[in-house]
């Protein structure tokens, strides 16, 4: 059985009885002092959940618990672990807290069974995610089979993880993305390191938080893209490159340096190539945007993207679609003669795999069909 | 980035009040400002957005040419007229950034372009451009980008723009429009040398706006050219640049400019040397000297030497090819 067969076998058994949109279930813990946590008790704020029978305490996960903090402070956010070793409580500016209801294994398992999901075939319960937006709402599940994760970067997890609920509607359906599940990853990894702190008998002393950067009020910003016009409420400083990934999920522009000197979020605003990271979204509502989801016509790719294929012009692919973007409009400006004034007009698109010669070829494929 | 409040000015007038706000910045293309506002280098509480404002003609007048303060450097770069007429101006333009960032930048916000020092760009370091009084990390650091001319005991940092050489060498005029009524400041009084207060670039008053930039109408500016010389070929800041132009006549030069980029503190009109140019015949004898004499009051630092005789050359081969083009 491939890991892909096998990994959608586990998934359908073990799918949960919940889903985005649904309340999340009132599970109550209860902390070494006797103060009760409930789940619903959190409403008012956003919050994670994970749950997972198979951590165990000793990862190395290179995370400072002070800048989860500030993170968690910075988005009024908290975080709950749950696993068969015991469950555990973080929020940006109070002591840890170990919770009692995992203890024993029927705590753990009554935790599972208040999410509706069974054990596989192995006796192993999977890795589960719930993202709860601040009236008690699920607003993202995420199930993994069980199994050893790596620890990877933890902070960049959760700030993703967080952003991703303070970003959509909650009426909207959400759809787990390959970004995503990196997402659901990394926070696993956090709590193999939070667990880890749980199980030393003294606290480990706290490194002074960041201070987060706090939001401004949202304005309402209408943006159009691909020949659909979206309505979004964002904070001023959001870039359109922001909004195009966060906001409307359309993560084919790419986010490389993000002070435009790479070129790979490159988009083009009423047919003209730009920066998507060097603006703000709130500066193009009457304009009419292009990204690389826009540029083919049903089945069919635009001749550029065929070209790039054609003539092999990438390797890793990462700078892509900002090059076919700024290629697409090179075409159309009708300044490149010859091959050293479209390397020259191309100079705004690094691309570190060095596909150049074959980009150029591309270009001069297209250019040639008139 | 820090949160700001955001203002969409739909007539200049709003735009002023606006601006008066003490934290107000104006956005127009944004390329300078939001780099520097995500990196917290700066930080204004309030943007108030221009780019509403019908301020990016480029019009052809008698007199010479008014470019509007939002007229994007893609615009003037490729206009007929420009090409024609300033040829240094759109050549320098293009000498500068990629596609991408030509189609966003305006002429407004090029003429306020911040330095890449990378000092300036990193808030942990001190620098007295960016945070007055702390100290200069480039004097001692690594300097092999910093400015050997113009520079101060309290700041060396380049200025970056390619396009503002070629408005120091066109004898530009700047109009702004401010609380205190309308004015036009000769190109060359535009940008502070550093002394004492390198936080200060520019003769601007808080919440004056930039409208246009005129260039006058100039027998000199058709024989005009823009040479950049840098690290890599293209999309890359000067490591020297010169813009020059020359008019001569029966064989003599009776009007020459020459400004230079990435190698001072602001956009530096070398008046000394084109002074030495008149009256004399083009080639390489003049225009070595002339080279010499612009250089004359440079102050290398530790790693930047190379610049000093960088800029002579490039000098002497701008103005040879000014030269065979008139």
């Amino acid at each position: 059985m491939s890991l892909r067969e096998r990994f959608s076998s586990v998934r359908r058994r073990l799918v949960p009885a919940l889903a985005a949109g649904d309340l999340v279930p009132d599970l109550v813990f209860e902390d070494d002092r006797g103060e009760v946590i409930s789940l619903r008790g959190l409403a008012g704020r956003p919050f994670v959940v994970a749950v997972s029978s198979k951590w165990n305490a000793g990862s190395d996960a290179p995370v400072r618990e002070g800048e989860l903090r500030a993170e968690l402070r910075g988005l009024g956010a908290a975080l709950l672990v749950v696993s068969a070793r015991g469950a555990w409580f973080l929020e940006a500016d109070d002591p840890r807290r170990d919770l009692a209801l995992c203890d024993a294994d029927g705590g753990h398992d009554a935790v599972y069974h208040a999410l509706g999901v069974l054990r596989d075939d192995d006796g192993e319960h999977p890795f589960m995610l719930f993202v709860v937006d601040a009236r008690s709402t699920i607003r993202k599940v995420h199930v993994e089979p069980a199994g050893a994760r790596e620890a990877l970067a933890v902070l960049i997890a959760l700030r993703a993880a967080m952003e991703a609920l303070r970003a959509r509607p909650a009426a909207q359906p959400i759809l787990l993305n390959r970004r995503e599940l990196v997402i659901t990853t990394l926070v696993s990894a956090f709590a193999l390191l939070a667990l880890d702190g749980c199980s030393r008998s003294e606290p480990s002393p706290l490194p002074a938080p960041a201070a987060p950067a706090p939001a401004s009020p949202t304005v309402e910003v209408k943006l159009h893209v691909n020949g659909s016009e979206h309505a979004l409420a964002l904070e001023p400083r959001v870039t359109l490159l922001d909004a195009l990934r966060e906001q409307l999920g359309l993560t084919g522009t790419k986010k490389g340096c993000d002070h435009g000197q790479c070129g790979a979020c490159t988009v083009l605003v009423d047919g003209r190539r730009i920066n998507a990271c060097l603006t703000l979204a709130v500066m193009h509502q009457e304009a009419q945007i292009t990204t690389i989801e826009g540029l083919a016509r049903g089945g069919e790719l635009h001749p550029m993207q065929a070209a790039f294929i054609e003539r092999d012009a990438f390797q890793c692919g990462y700078c892509t679609p900002g090059q076919i973007l700024s290629a697409v409009a090179l075409v159309s400006e009708k300044r490149a003669r010859d091959e050293a004034e479209i390397r020259e007009l191309m100079s705004g698109n690094i691309c570190r795999c060095g596909a150049y010669p074959n980009i150029v070829a591309a270009i001069q494929d297209v250019q040639r069909m008139g | 980035m820090r949160a700001f409040a955001y203002t969409r000015a739909e007539d200049e007038g709003a735009a002023l009040r606006a601006a008066e706000h003490a934290e107000a910045a104006y956005l127009a293309g944004g390329t300078t400002l939001l780099d520097l506002m995500k990196l917290e280098v700066m930080a204004p509480g309030r943007l108030v957005d221009v780019n509403a404002l019908p301020l990016n003609a480029v019009e052809v007048r008698a007199d010479g040419v008014r470019i509007g303060a939002l007229a994007t450097n893609t615009d003037v770069a490729y206009h007929e007229v420009i090409r024609a007429r300033y040829p240094v101006l759109s050549e320098a333009l293009l000498a500068g950034a990629s596609p991408q960032l030509r189609n966003m930048a305006t002429v407004g916000g090029n003429l306020m372009q911040r330095t890449r020092c990378p000092y300036f760009r990193d808030p942990p370091a001190p620098c007295n451009k960016r945070a007055p009084g702390s100290g200069c990390s480039a004097v001692e650091g690594y300097s092999r980008a910093h400015a050997v001319l113009g520079g101060s005991g309290a700041c060396v940092a380049t200025h970056a723009s390619d396009m503002c050489v070629a408005l120091a060498a066109l004898d530009a005029v700047v109009h702004t429009r401010g609380a205190r009524g309308e004015r036009s400041i000769p190109f060359t009084d535009f940008h502070l040398l550093p002394g004492d207060h390198p936080e200060r670039e520019t003769v601007l008053e808080h919440g004056e706006l930039i409208t246009a930039v005129t260039l006058p109408a100039s027998p000199l500016a058709a024989h005009s050219r823009y040479l950049k010389v840098r690290d890599r070929a293209s999309y890359a800041f000067a490591l020297a640049s010169v813009a020059a132009a020359l008019d001569v006549q029966g064989g003599i030069i009776v009007a020459a400019r020459v400004a230079l980029g990435g190698v001072a503190t602001k956009p530096w009109r070398a008046f000394d040397a084109e002074k030495a140019l008149v009256g004399k015949a083009p080639g390489d004898v003049a225009f070595r000297a002339a080279a010499e004499i612009a250089l004359r009051g440079a102050a290398p630092l530790r790693d930047n030497a190379f610049k000093v005789e960088l800029a002579k050359r490039v000098i002497v081969r701008a103005l040879a090819s000014v030269g065979e083009a008139s």
